[in-house]
């Protein structure tokens, strides 16, 4: 996937006048990897990931997908966004009513995926019944059992504890290992970043410029958190995410 | 993927569990019910007047008489109809325009100034007017529907502009279908305040019908009655009819009551079904 020249710009009441989130914005995304998005609150991470998935126009400039990448697209939210009032089952299966209109394979299709993200026996429950791990849960399942090209994901794990969190990073991950989709992965969460990354996109601003970037060519079964070969990953990142000044002072690194 | 180690059976003891919870406030309402009667009665006598105020025995044979005598039925009966009327058409066009208003916030300014007026008109004044335009057995349903017309279209209209736009845009991100998202967003995000709007519209509706009735006395209803009985000095009959009132009115919310609670159950039954039964139990 290819974003070039991408321009957007929202009217802020603070300011009084249109801000630009982008200008002449430009990022190329492999298919078939994740590339995780990080950079400072308001540098227009979620901007991004809604320029993509066709929520928000852009101005000027374009996003174009590989052939392989154009279809629908999977989105984790920070929240589960989950039907309150439907089970566990129907939040899963309804995205998938309509490119599935046979509903054994997509009975079984939805109790695979539930199965894979370990919520087998729980298709019965109401969202307000499970934990809110579970719920992300059923939130990964429905990413992925739907029939996407491409998966955007805004720190879908951020509110919750390490172990959980760890542990949906690798349900995730085992999914995705099945069948590769071009994904998007925004986080602020370092270790999480080096753990999933094919490609690490550190964004600055606003406006957005990319700050650094740098792939991960280590094989991901054999990412250990903690070890010398990402701790060196991580501290780039660390140190790019903390210097001091960096929000003014990136523009000449841009695209 | 370590599978968590609570029970994976739905656990259907939450409902009785609140339910246990419940009973010292059953006792509360049942001993401040006791008080009250004992506060009537011992007013009843100490003033010592049937036509001020008659006891709770006097009032309770009174009632008898009014149910034994033949009109009561068909006092009471109008009454009803003249209310249901009043209420049905609210629910309908209430929540109509209220969907209108939600949706297209040009319509909803547009409604603006007819419902602040609407809010902030006395009761009587509307009756009294109506009174003028109209003949005796459409005042009360006239007056009810600008009464409680835009108790509905609040309640509709404020909760289609509180829909959640997070899970609006998990829809359109999925792909659900106009149908789809009607069925399972919109129709779910609105229920709520459909009933409680439905609910809140009944209540009035009860009190403006017998008012209006009061000062039209058409020949059949609850509201005529109460004129007669309070022009004849009949006290006893005046508690009596508006026991009458009360009980109606009791009656509605306990039908919502009802209601609310099958649909609850309903809704968890509905969610506990709908899994295809191939993996076994």
């Amino acid at each position: 996937m290819r974003i070039t020249h991408l321009t957007k710009s929202y009217y802020s009441a603070d300011a009084g006048a249109c801000v630009p989130v982008f200008h002449d914005f430009s990022l190329s995304i492999p298919v078939q990897s994740i590339m995780v998005i990080t950079g400072p609150s308001g540098c227009g991470k979620t901007t991004l990931l809604h320029l993509v998935a066709g929520l928000t126009a852009p101005d000027s400039g374009s996003i174009v997908r590989e052939p392989s990448e154009t279809g629908a697209v999977s989105y984790l939210f920070q929240e589960p966004r989950l039907l309150p009032w439907r089970n566990v089952f129907t939040n899963v299966e309804l995205p998938l009513r309509t490119s599935m209109p046979d509903k054994g394979e997509r009975d079984a299709k939805v109790l695979r995926f539930l199965s894979l993200v370990g919520l087998s026996g729980y298709e019965a429950y109401l969202p307000s019944e499970l934990s809110g791990g579970m719920r992300q849960r059923v939130a990964i399942a429905r990413a992925f059992a739907y029939p996407s090209k491409l998966i955007l994901l805004d720190e879908p794990f951020q509110s919750l504890d390490v172990k959980l969190r760890h542990e949906l990073l690798q349900a995730f991950l085992s999914l995705w290992g099945e069948e590769r989709r071009t994904t998007l992965y925004v986080t602020h969460d370092i270790p999480e970043a080096v753990l999933a990354a094919d490609h690490v996109c550190r964004l600055d601003g606003p406006p957005a410029t990319v700050a650094d970037q740098f792939p991960i060519p280590i094989p991901r079964m054999n990412r250990v958190p903690g070890s010398p070969a990402l701790s060196q990953f991580e501290a780039r990142l660390y140190d790019g995410l903390t210097r001091p000044g960096m929000a003014q002072g990136a523009q000449g690194s841009s695209t | 993927m370590r599978l968590s180690t609570s029970s994976p059976r739905p656990d259907s003891n939450s409902i009785h569990c609140s339910k246990d919870r419940q009973w010292p406030r059953h006792l509360a309402v049942a001993a401040s019910c006791a008080l009250l009667l004992c506060l009537w009665q011992l007013g009843a006598v100490l003033v010592d007047a049937r036509i001020i105020l008659p006891g709770p025995g006097t009032v309770l044979a009174s009632l008898v008489g009014l149910i034994s005598a033949p009109p009561f039925s068909l006092n009471v009966g109008m009454t009803v109809a003249r209310a249901l009327e009043s209420f049905l058409i609210i629910v309908v066009s209430g929540t109509l325009l209220g969907l209108l208003a939600g949706f297209f916030p040009v319509f909803q300014a547009a409604m603006s100034p007819l419902l602040t007026v609407l809010k902030a008109t006395p009761v009587m004044s509307v009756i009294l007017l109506a009174f003028i335009w109209f003949s005796s057995g459409t005042v009360p349903i006239f007056s009810a529907f600008l009464m409680g017309f835009p108790i509905m279209f609040i309640q509709i209209a404020q909760s289609v502009a509180g829909m959640d736009p997070a899970l609006e845009q998990m829809c359109r991100i999925y792909g659900f279908s106009p149908s789809l998202r009607l069925r399972h967003y919109v129709l779910p995000s609105l229920l709520p305040a459909l009933v409680t709007g439905a609910r809140l519209t009944l209540s009035m509706v009860w009190k403006v019908v017998v008012a209006a009735e009061v000062l039209t006395v058409p020949r059949h209803g609850i509201g005529s009655r109460l004129q007669m009985a309070q022009v004849n000095l009949e006290t006893s009959d005046v508690l009596a009819w508006t026991l009458v009132a009360v009980l109606l009115t009791a009656l509605g919310d306990l039908f919502f009551d009802v209601l609310l609670v099958t649909g609850r159950r309903l809704a968890l039954f509905r969610a506990r079904r709908t899994v295809p039964s191939r993996r076994g139990e």
